[in-house]
């Protein structure tokens, strides 16, 4: 009994650390995938209450990045279902539209490339920014998306000529067209 | 694809991301080594690569829940509501000690929610994110179970949070639990209200009323991992 307590306040720190260690790189992982400050809040407060919930399923904490990662996943699959009105290439809006620096350069790069891989379908936009921004490897994002090892490669690589094409083959600091509207003034 | 040299499109990803056996990393750099044009596309892709990590190297933070609009405001309602509480508190205890003893609501769930005895001294955080009313019944039994399986002196501390569907449990004008709740937390059950849960309601023009034994200024993760700091044990219902 001593040791099955002693176990069970183990595991539970342990998932303390997985909560408190991964929640920023979640919560940057959701906002590259959803442009939405407050969407990705709520996806990894849903991720990881599920995670929460779901602990015991939890047998290898040497595979548990993966596994929150691909309950994040699942996570957006179920809001997308949910939400017909999900971004797409069609009505995107650049987060932080207010900021006062759009016309420094640092920010209108940071702005064109957030827009072009928004402007990525979703199954690609996830397969490149768990490659590129966590570095995850091919075969961990093929669990985290529950998609074969062949098919990360081709989302990645189509997900990327896109990119390279819209980002490094055309001019890169180009400003960036403002999503609403401006009234013409007289 | 790009089949100007041996290396395909993906073999050159593959190559940025570390993914390569080292013969066919070789192979790639002794190409690059012959090849102008292979040597410009690997530096691409590793701008590229680069390019989406600074994009996301700082994010904008979410905006924190404001406060939330709880009747009534004024001073002289506080006080009247409070001493109504006081009264209803005394007699739905009263009512609700037999409802809780004898299970009256969903007695088939008595063995769910019988709580471990030897762990009679932990503390525990509840979590509701089900509008449901048998899960909420549920999980308002679960509560009343671990306050009465502590041993005799100890002061076990139980929480409830609701968020998602299961703010409705705390949201006066919906919820059906009143008396249960009033009975429970006159038993030193404490709830919580998701701030998060509140502020996307507010966002869609809901006005949110809690009941008065709600507290609210948590998002529903931070306080679960919270007590989970402290050591408490965490329930899903």
């Amino acid at each position: 009994m001593a040791y099955k307590n002693l176990l069970k306040i183990s595991q539970r720190r342990a998932f303390r650390r997985l909560v408190a260690n991964n929640r920023m790189r979640l919560y940057r992982m959701a906002f590259a995938w959803t442009s939405d400050p407050q969407l990705a809040d709520d996806l990894v407060q849903q991720t990881l209450l599920k995670a929460l919930s779901k602990q015991k399923q939890l047998r290898d904490f040497g595979a548990a990045e993966g596994w929150l990662f691909r309950i994040m996943a699942n996570c957006l699959t179920d809001y997308r279902r949910a939400k017909r009105e999900f971004l797409s290439g069609d009505n995107l809006e650049l987060v932080d539209k207010e900021t006062p620096e759009n016309c420094a350069k640092e920010e209108q790069l940071v702005q064109k490339v957030r827009l072009a891989v928004q402007r990525l379908p979703i199954s690609h936009r996830q397969v490149v920014t768990l490659v590129d921004l966590e570095e995850f490897s091919y075969a961990s994002v093929a669990q985290i998306l529950d998609i074969p090892v062949g098919t990360v490669m081709s989302r990645l690589c189509r997900g990327r000529r896109a990119l390279r094409e819209e980002l490094l083959e055309a001019r890169l600091h180009e400003p960036v067209t403002p999503a609403v509207n401006i009234k013409r003034i007289k | 694809m790009n089949k100007d040299h041996n290396v395909s499109e993906e073999q050159l990803n593959a190559f940025v991301d570390g993914e390569l056996e080292p013969e066919e990393t070789n192979t790639v750099f002794d190409e690059a080594e012959h090849s102008a044009e292979l040597d410009q596309r690997l530096c691409k892709q590793r701008k590229l690569k680069e390019l989406v990590k600074h994009a996301y190297r700082e994010v904008p933070e979410p905006r924190r829940p404001s406060s939330v609009h709880r009747l009534p405001k004024s001073m002289f309602g506080l006080a009247l509501v409070a001493s109504v509480l006081l009264v209803l508190g005394a007699i739905s205890g009263l009512l609700l000690h037999g409802y809780f003893e004898h299970g009256s609501i969903n007695g088939g769930y008595a063995a769910a929610v019988n709580p471990n005895p030897a762990a009679a001294t932990e503390n525990y955080i509840i979590h509701v994110s089900s509008g449901d009313p048998e899960r909420i019944g549920i999980a308002l039994k679960k509560a009343q179970a671990l306050l009465s399986s502590a041993e005799p002196g100890a002061r076990r501390k139980v929480e409830v949070v609701a968020n998602e569907q299961g703010l409705n449990l705390l949201r006066s004008d919906v919820t059906r639990f009143k008396d249960e709740i009033s009975y429970l937390a006159n038993e030193r059950v404490v709830f919580y209200a998701c701030s998060k849960t509140i502020q996307r309601l507010q966002e869609k023009g809901v006005e949110v009323k809690l009941v008065p034994e709600a507290i609210q200024g948590f998002t529903a993760l931070d306080r679960v991992v919270l007590r989970m700091h402290e050591g408490w044990q965490y329930i899903k219902i």
